[in-house]
Formats: structure tokens, sequence, C-alpha cells
């Protein structure tokens, strides 16, 4: 026992005694043995009782034979007022008389006079270590109490039922929040196997038998099964019941098993399973309803390939044969005529490729790989620059633009979007072209950006249509059909990307471009 | 010399006057047209059974035909026993790359999209010429 504890600490005790001298004796000898217990002394029973109702000492020591009220009667009345009291009575050897009605009040301690000191201080220390011990057992008590509280509550909020059962025996245990899952009131039916297994599915009785049987096995690995709870107004709930062997040493000492309320969790999954399958329905119908535009796109495009490219031919034909025999004809406007005439079909067969490969860029199967931006923008720059040394063109690559995306095809917008940059700064003394990005709203956004003739952002809408330009062609030697932008358009749509342009006459443009960083492989079209 | 002949199966009467003005002036050859699929197979089986098919120097074939295709006729003639030596080029307007793979793996002379030229049919006469 610990020191404190020895010397009476937080302890308190009134000290009844007529003679004053022995009680000043005794008195100072507690002091000085106990110097932390708290010693009331009091002459008489009648003036003891004052005090223990004022201070309630934890122990009572007490003459026997007393003027004005005796040491028997007092301790009756303090019993009364806290049962909980230890008195110790000092009694000489001629007091048997009040031995009866002491053991009947409770008194359990007593010291011979004349006071020998060793044999009170040994009463007393027993005294306190009862008390220290009790004190001991009663916090223990608290704290069994607290932890069966808190794990009723525990099991009621998370709706987690728990229960135990004998190897093999019918007498079960059970929670009350195993009751309560079952729909009943703690305590309703006996707690019994058979009663267990009546609160489930017939279906899933057998599996649950099983379990439990299994479970006693000594190599048998815990386990889970979701099992229906039948509740007595015919209602479910669904259980996670998960089985353990219970061991003690070498034999098995049962199964202890949870019954989890997962009702309202499966609930939920089901809710989600069901949005995702009619997401995934909408998806199919949309994905669909995009093919039925795809093919009928490749339709359309094939009339242009083949239904269109033959009577094209002819015309080529029959203009080549115009040139050849018309020789002879002499007149002027003859050959010229026939001159324009082929012109006029090398463009249609012009527009007819640009137009098939806009909607083969539609159409086609994207091979998406690790994609380095900055290594193609500048395998370009080196082009361009190398097709016109006499051009002084300041490039500007950013480095690590890496992306996931089909390198073929993001490479062919980058060229554009480079080309477009390159022709529109051919008049520019100090033209500076760039290719970066910058985190917009937190989406990278990808640009190439000029200090070339610009636009008027009036026009913005027409850059990205395949055909139309907003320049006139003789203005920059332009020689292509109008699709450069809108390819690279096409390519970055088909990346799940968006692009749009920023520009001031005279001050340059921006072609801004995002991509999805996760693109999907393929085309819209089914495989077939 | 045997009269040599260029069997042109064309089904497009301005596809046909086109090609013949340009075998024409290529060369002094015989022309022969069929103008569809069917009319060409039976010329061919005609020509098997006389052999007088031996006289084709050249196959003009246009791929789009009614009745039989053009690439069917070729699979006909490089089933046969007799015919399959014959050189083929196909003339066409289409660009499926498909039909064009499947040609030369038939192994036709050469692939011409419509228009074709003077030139390039010399071109593909002396191959032949030069080849026998």
């Amino acid at each position: 026992m610990k020191d404190e504890v020895r010397e009476g600490a937080g302890v308190s005790m009134l000290y009844v005694e007529d003679e004053a001298d022995a009680r000043q004796m005794v008195t100072r000898m507690l002091a000085m043995n106990y110097p932390n217990l708290i010693v009331y002394g009091a002459d008489n029973g009648l003036q003891a009782l004052e005090l223990y109702r004022q201070y309630i000492p934890e122990i009572v020591m007490t003459d026997i034979n007393m003027p004005v009220m005796d040491g028997i009667r007092m301790s009756r009345e303090i019993k009364a007022i806290n049962p909980e009291v230890r008195i110790i009575a000092v009694t000489a050897h001629s007091d048997t008389s009040y031995l009866l009605s002491a053991i009947e009040i409770g008194v359990h301690h007593y010291v011979l006079k004349p006071l020998n000191y060793q044999e009170l201080f040994t009463v007393l220390d027993k005294v306190l270590e009862q008390m220290e011990l009790k004190r001991l057992v009663s916090e223990q008590h608290r704290r069994l109490a607290q932890s069966e509280r808190q794990l009723a509550a525990g099991q009621r909020i998370a709706h987690l039922g728990s229960w135990q059962r004998e190897p093999d025996a019918e007498g079960m245990d059970w929670s009350d929040e195993m009751y309560r899952i079952c729909g009943l009131e703690p305590g309703a039916v006996p707690a019994s196997y058979h009663a267990f297994l009546e609160r489930f599915h017939t279906d899933d009785r057998d599996d649950i038998a099983a379990s439990m049987q299994s479970a006693q096995d000594p190599q048998h690995q815990p386990e889970h099964r979701f099992v229906r709870v039948v509740r007595p107004d015919g209602s479910y709930r669904i259980v996670r019941l998960d089985v353990e062997g219970v061991r003690e040493g070498d034999h098995a000492a049962g199964v202890i098993g949870t019954c989890h309320d997962v009702t309202e969790l499966k609930q939920a999954e089901q809710q989600v399973r069901s949005l995702t399958e009619e997401l995934e329905r909408r998806v199919l119908q949309r994905t669909s309803l995009l093919q039925a535009t795809v093919s009928e796109l490749e339709n359309f495009s094939y009339f242009v390939s083949h239904d269109l490219r033959a009577p094209v031919a002819r015309l080529e034909g029959f203009c080549t044969a115009l040139l050849e025999d018309c020789g002879a004809c002499g007149h002027a406007n003859c050959r010229q005529y026939a001159e324009r005439s082929a012109n006029v079909v090398q463009q249609i067969k012009q527009i007819m490729d640009a137009f098939n490969s806009l909607t083969h860029l539609a159409r086609c199967a994207l091979t998406i790989r690790d994609t380095d931006m900055s290594r193609l923008a500048r395998d370009i720059a080196h082009a361009l620059s190398a097709e016109a040394p006499e051009r002084r063109v300041e490039f500007v690559i950013a480095e690590g633009a890496r992306v996931k995306g089909d390198p073929e095809l993001l490479g062919k917008a980058l060229r554009h979007l480079l080309e477009n940059a390159w022709k529109f700064t051919s008049r520019t003394e100090r033209g500076r072209i760039e290719f970066g990005w910058t985190d917009r709203h937190d989406v990278r956004t990808y640009f190439v950006r000029d200090n070339g003739v610009g636009f008027n952002m009036k026009y913005a809408q027409m850059l990205f249509k395949p055909f139309q330009t907003i320049h006139a062609p003789e203005e920059f030697g332009w020689t292509g059909t109008g699709i450069g932008l809108a390819t690279a358009h096409s390519i970055v749509l088909r990346h799940g990307g968006r692009m749009w342009a920023e520009g001031e006459v005279g001050q340059g443009a921006t072609f801004y471009f995002t991509l999805e960083p996760n693109p999907e492989s393929g085309s819209y079209l089914k495989e077939t | 010399m045997a009269p040599f002949y260029i069997l042109l199966v064309e089904d497009n009467p301005d596809d046909l006057f086109l090609a013949s003005r340009i075998i024409g002036k290529a060369c002094q050859h015989e022309l022969v047209t069929a103008r569809d699929g069917e009319e060409a197979d039976e010329l061919l089986r005609r020509m098997e059974q006389d052999d007088s098919y031996r006289y084709i120097r050249l196959v003009l074939l246009d791929l789009k035909l009614p009745k039989i295709s053009g690439l069917d006729l070729l699979r006909g003639i490089r089933d046969n026993v007799k015919l399959q030596g014959l050189p083929v080029a196909i003339l066409t307007s289409s660009d499926n790359e498909t039909d064009q793979e499947q040609c030369w793996q038939l192994g036709v002379v050469d692939y011409i999209y419509k228009p074709m030229t003077v030139d390039r049919l010399k071109g593909i006469l002396s191959r032949i010429e030069g080849a026998q």
C-alpha cells in the first residue's frame, strides 16, 4: 500500500474520548504517525455527533463509557447517518456487556485500554487498507458500468448487435441492440440458439447454422455474410453477420459474433447501382445517337469520295482532252477556257480532299499515348525556320507540355496553329511565336501566340469554320483550302477539349485550347 | 505480228469515251469493250474457250460495275487456270484504300485514278511488253 494511504491522506477521523489527557496524548501520537489524517476531537457522544454531522469523517474512534451519551448510542446514531462509516471501539477488558450491541451496530474494530499505540496503529492501518480496497473496487465497478454504458450506446448508435454462444449450447447471450435489430424489446424473448435462427429469413438459416458450426473449427478464418432478419411486423432488415470462434487454450469455448444492420447502406448501394444503370443506359442511348450521326457522316463522305469523284474525274478528263485536241483550233479563248476549267476542277478536287480529311478526323480511331507537345512544337518550328531561312522569327516554346493524346493528330493540330502564326507574322518585322500553357480556373490551357496581323474579334466565330477565311487568299500568299484551323479545332474536340482565339488587328493573335486529361482511344463507330 | 487487244470494262459512256481516246493515243492495239461485269465475264469465257484471250495485252477494269463488280471479275481471272496470267490494270475514281490493297494483292499491274493519261498507259504497256 502506498505511504500516502498509510498516512491517511484525504481521510478524516473523529476521536471521541472523555479523558482530556488521554485524548491529547493519542491525538499527538496520531498526528506524528499519520501526518495527513485529519483528526477531530470530542469528549462525549453528543458533541461527537454534532461534529460528525458537520464533517462526516470516514472513521470514528470512540471510547465506550462516556458521560452524556455513551459510545454505543453515539455509534448507532452515526451509523444511521452514514452506514459506510468505520468505527473503532476503544474498550477496557471489563466492557463485555456492550459487545453484542457493538457487533449488531457494525463496530468491527476495537483496541484495548490501556492503549498500546502499536496495537492502535495496526488496527488503523487495517481500516485504512480496507477503505482503500473498497475505493478501488468501487472505482472498478464504476469503470465497468461506464464501459458497459459506452458499449451499449456504441452498439445502439452503430446498429451493431452482438451475441455469444457456448459450444453447441442452446442458450445464448444477445446484446440489447441485437434484440432491437430484430425488432424486439431487449429481453423480450429468451436468447436461445433456436430463437436466434428464427429471427432470420428461412432461406438464410442453413447458412447461418453452418457458419456457427464451422466457426468452432480451429482452422476457421473469420468470415461474414449478408443475411435477412425478419422482424415481427414482417419487415426485413439486411444485416452483416460476423462469426468467430472463441478458443480457450486448445478447446473451443463457443462462438461470438455481431449483427450489423446495414439495411440503409444496402439501400443506398442499390440506389447508386440503379442510378449507375440509368446513367449507363443514357450513355448508351447517346452513344447510339452519336453513332447514327457518325454513320450518316460516313455515308455522306462516301458520297463525296466516290459518287462525286467519278463525275469530277470525267470533267478533268474532258478538260485534258480539250487542251490536247484544241491545240490546232487557233481560237485563243478556247485554250484559255480549257485551262481555267482544268483549274476549277483542281479546286473542286482540293475541296473534296479537304472535306474528306475533316470528316476523317471526326470518325478516325484515336491512339492515345504519352505525348510531348513541346517536342512536337519544337520540331515544327525547326521545319518552318528551315523552309524560310531568310525570315527572322523568334520561337518561344515552353518545355514539358506532356499530355495523353494521339501524337499524330496533336502534331497535326500544332502544325496548323504554328503554320497559321508563321503565315500571319510574315509581315511583322520581329516575328515572335510562342507555345506555352497557363492554368485558367484550374484547367490547363495551352496556347499558340503570335505578334502578327491579328484579327478583329467580331470575326472570331468564322475562324474554325472550314473553307472560311478572314484574310483574302492573295493577301498572305494563301494556297490552302482554309481548313487548317478547322482541322486543329476538330482534333482538339476529339480530345475532349475546347479551342478559342483572341486577337486584335495589328496586335497578333492567341489560339487557346484545352485537352481532356484522359481521352479514350478508339472512335465513335461501332467495332465491326 | 498478230493483232493485240486491250479489253476495257467500263459502264459509264463518258468514261468509256475518255478511256478509248487515251488508248487510241497511247497505242495501236485494238479495243474490245464490255459494258458491265456480266458482259465482261461472258466475253472472257468465250475467249478462254477459243484461246483468243492470248491476244489480250491488257485488261482495264473499272471497279464499280453493274451486275458483277470489278473486284469479283479480277478474282475470277486469277482463279482461272488459263486466264490467271492476264495483265489487269484498275481504272477507278474511288480512293477506297481497302479496294486498292486487295487489288494489289490480286496482282494488278497498276491502280489508276481516273482520268487516265496517255503517259500512264504507255508506261504500263511498255512494262508489259518488256516483261514478255
